[in-house]
């Protein structure tokens, strides 16, 4: 029996929203803000100007990459919370490969580039968890989730020492960050340009779109599925376990590596402390509420990109904490986890 | 100060919260119940530790607010693992989210001018701090320290593998449904479990904001309570190698602070990372070799007897 995480049946669904509802309304009006200025500076950042839809959609397609491959790890039995370190080493790789471009060359060659270091970077951080996973047994959540401090630790290392990649120091005042990515490294606009839409909409719909066909058509998917079901029984059909095991980690750690790739090469298209920005817990909760399916990764990738964008301007507008949006995120997981065991109750 | 006995005295004062917190932990993994929600619940317990502190001006009204706000952390997260039997890792996850996310909504409502945090001082007990290096070190603590540690202490005894109650908690750990059909009431003894982790988290968030810096900054824990979680393995479910654990934690934090005074030309953010690393070796290396207690993560659910 495949272990259910957070299956929660439909009333959960209705539950977990009018919980996460009432809660954003209580943390509005906890400020002192009026409830009607809140949920108007909200709409205006989800759908207000061509550039909040741009910014959600952004967003949204960095939340599909990471939990696209929550999604897959969680269908072979491995739950990845390292989302925040991978994106971190993923974004790492991009800028190594994204600086080093020439600016004569077409996006066409340098952004492929940029995004498969993307996926390698991010691929190997997943790497070693994967293998203590599968060849000794360590829980991969407590792995996956301390290589996201170092992660975090490495990316500071990397934008401080000049020796790395910070950009030269030519006075007090130069940032820690890197230098700015080469032109053909940089993520092409979509749409009007005052949306800033960027291709990592496509590259987050491809993504979904061959995850889909993986788990739904195909030997592997089926393998993957196996595996999740039981490590045992998957042997005994004679299964790759081990392999499938760190394959599949090592494509949810690159796929968050891809999207540590899209998040340096929008605008600022630079390197620096934090560019992570939660995109990894969020991605995760994503994964967890989606419940193994690629196609509700997508819908709820989707609606959080919009919450997330709705929220920066709940900050800039109505003075609202963006840590509101983390609370909500959190309100809705844990209702729903809570109410997995409604399901069981009603069908035994 | 020279710089060995900067480097231990600091080592001493980062582990200190760490092995509070571990305490509570230990006792609740050997019942069967993961809570990497203690992260969450020190947090919790900084805040209001700190936001009682600054509104009463008594640190021990601080202490105590901040047993009551990871108190609530824990039975949430009882009502969840053992209650609801809703896996414990997601939950532990999205709890300490909310908590990260609460407190640094709370900060921004309460401590937006400067708000003078009072706290505890140091007390040196006489005769055994004079010790040279490791006295001042180990023998100069705040009374909420000295507090923290002897109630640790009692715990190690109390729950000891010699103890009745701390055979009923392997027994209730390691097979529960077993230990219910003996007659022991599993879900009282793994929420009372968890409340207890709550409470000696609570005490190391309290330290933390109280003892050791007097103020509250958003994120003031930074995965210190996933370090306590990690001590717990590492350490084998056993209170000295757990402590030991701690200890090497709090000295490999305290190495970014001590390292130019050592005379150690290394990038700070290279020792930032170091605790982090430590614990991915010690979780690596210990895991496989040493034995979990077999129901640890598994919700207890009465099977229907036929």
């Amino acid at each position: 029996m495949m272990r259910q995480l957070t299956a929660a049946p439909g009333f959960g669904w209705v539950l977990a929203i009018a919980a996460a509802a009432a809660v954003g309304l209580a943390l509005i009006t906890g400020t002192g803000t009026p409830v009607a200025v809140g949920t108007g500076a909200l709409r205006d950042g989800m759908f207000g100007t061509p550039y909040a839809i741009g910014n959600a959609l952004n967003a949204a397609a960095v939340l599909a990459l990471v939990a696209v491959g929550f999604t897959i790890a969680h269908r072979a039995g491995l739950v990845n919370v390292g989302g925040e370190g991978q994106i971190a080493a993923g974004g790492i790789a991009a800028t190594l490969v994204g600086v080093a471009l020439p600016d004569a060359w077409p996006p066409a060659a340098g952004v492929p580039l940029t995004l498969a270091a993307g996926f390698v970077g991010g691929a190997v951080w997943a790497l070693g968890p994967a293998v203590l996973r599968s060849l000794r047994d360590t829980s991969e959540v407590i792995t996956t989730l301390l290589m996201n401090f170092v992660g975090a630790g490495l990316v500071a290392l990397c934008v401080h020492e000049e020796s790395l990649l910070r950009q030269p120091i030519t006075s007090a005042a130069t940032l820690p960050q890197s230098a700015p990515l080469a032109p053909s490294a940089r993520l092409p606009l979509l749409g009007p340009p005052e949306a800033q839409a960027t291709a990592a909409i496509l590259v987050a719909a491809a993504a979904v779109l061959v995850a889909l066909v993986v788990t739904r058509w195909t030997v592997t998917g089926t393998q993957l599925v196996a595996v999740g079901r039981s490590v045992p029984a998957a042997r005994r059909l004679g299964l790759p376990v081990a392999r499938l095991q760190v394959a599949a980690l090592c494509t949810a750690g690159g796929l968050a590596g891809i999207a540590g790739a899209t998040l340096v090469a929008t605008v600022p298209f630079v390197l620096k402390e934090g560019f992570t920005a939660g995109f990894g817990f969020a991605g995760l909760v994503v994964g967890l509420l989606a419940g193994r399916s690629i196609a509700a990764v997508a819908a709820i990738a989707l609606a959080f990109g919009f919450l997330a964008s709705g929220g920066i301007n709940l900050q800039i507008a109505a003075g609202v904490p963006a840590s509101s949006v983390q609370i909500v995120q959190s309100v809705l997981i844990i209702v729903v986890a809570g109410a997995a065991i409604l399901r069981e109750r009603g069908t035994s | 100060m020279s710089a060995l006995p900067e480097l231990i005295d600091g080592g001493v004062r980062l582990a200190v919260p760490l092995l509070l917190a571990s305490s509570g932990e230990l006792v609740s993994e050997r019942a069967g119940v993961l809570n990497l929600s203690v992260e969450g619940m020190m947090l919790t317990g900084a805040f209001a530790g700190a936001v009682g502190a600054a509104q009463t001006g008594d640190p021990v009204v601080g202490v105590a607010c901040a047993l009551v706000a990871s108190g609530l952390v824990a039975v949430l997260q009882g009502l969840l693992s053992v209650t609801l039997l809703a896996d414990q890792i997601v939950t532990g996850i999205a709890v300490n989210a909310l908590a990260l996310g609460l407190t640094t909504y709370g900060a921004r409502l309460y401590f937006t001018s400067g708000r003078d945090v009072g706290g505890f001082d140091e007390i040196a007990l006489p005769g055994l701090s004079r010790i040279p290096v490791l006295g001042p070190a180990l023998f100069e603590q705040s009374a909420l320290a000295f507090a923290g540690l002897l109630l640790a202490g009692c715990l190690a005894v109390l729950f000891s593998r010699r103890t009745g109650i701390g055979l009923a908690l392997t027994a209730i750990g390691e097979d529960a449904v077993s230990a219910d059909r003996a007659g022991l009431p599993v879900r009282l003894v793994r929420f009372g479990a968890v409340l207890l982790t709550g409470v000696m988290a609570g005490l190391a968030g309290a330290q933390l904001a109280l003892a050791d810096i007097h103020a509250f900054t958003d994120n003031i824990t930074a995965g210190a309570g996933y370090l306590a979680v990690v001590a717990v393995i590492a350490g084998q479910w056993r209170p000295w190698p757990t402590a030991l654990a701690c200890g090497f934690f709090g000295i490999a934090q305290a190495l970014q602070f001590a390292a130019p005074t050592l005379g150690v030309e290394v990038p700070s953010a290279l020792l930032i990372m170091l605790p982090y690393l430590l614990a991915l070796a010690a979780v690596s290396g210990f895991a496989r070799a040493g034995r979990s207690p077999s129901a640890l993560t598994v919700p207890f659910v009465r099977e229907a007897r036929a």
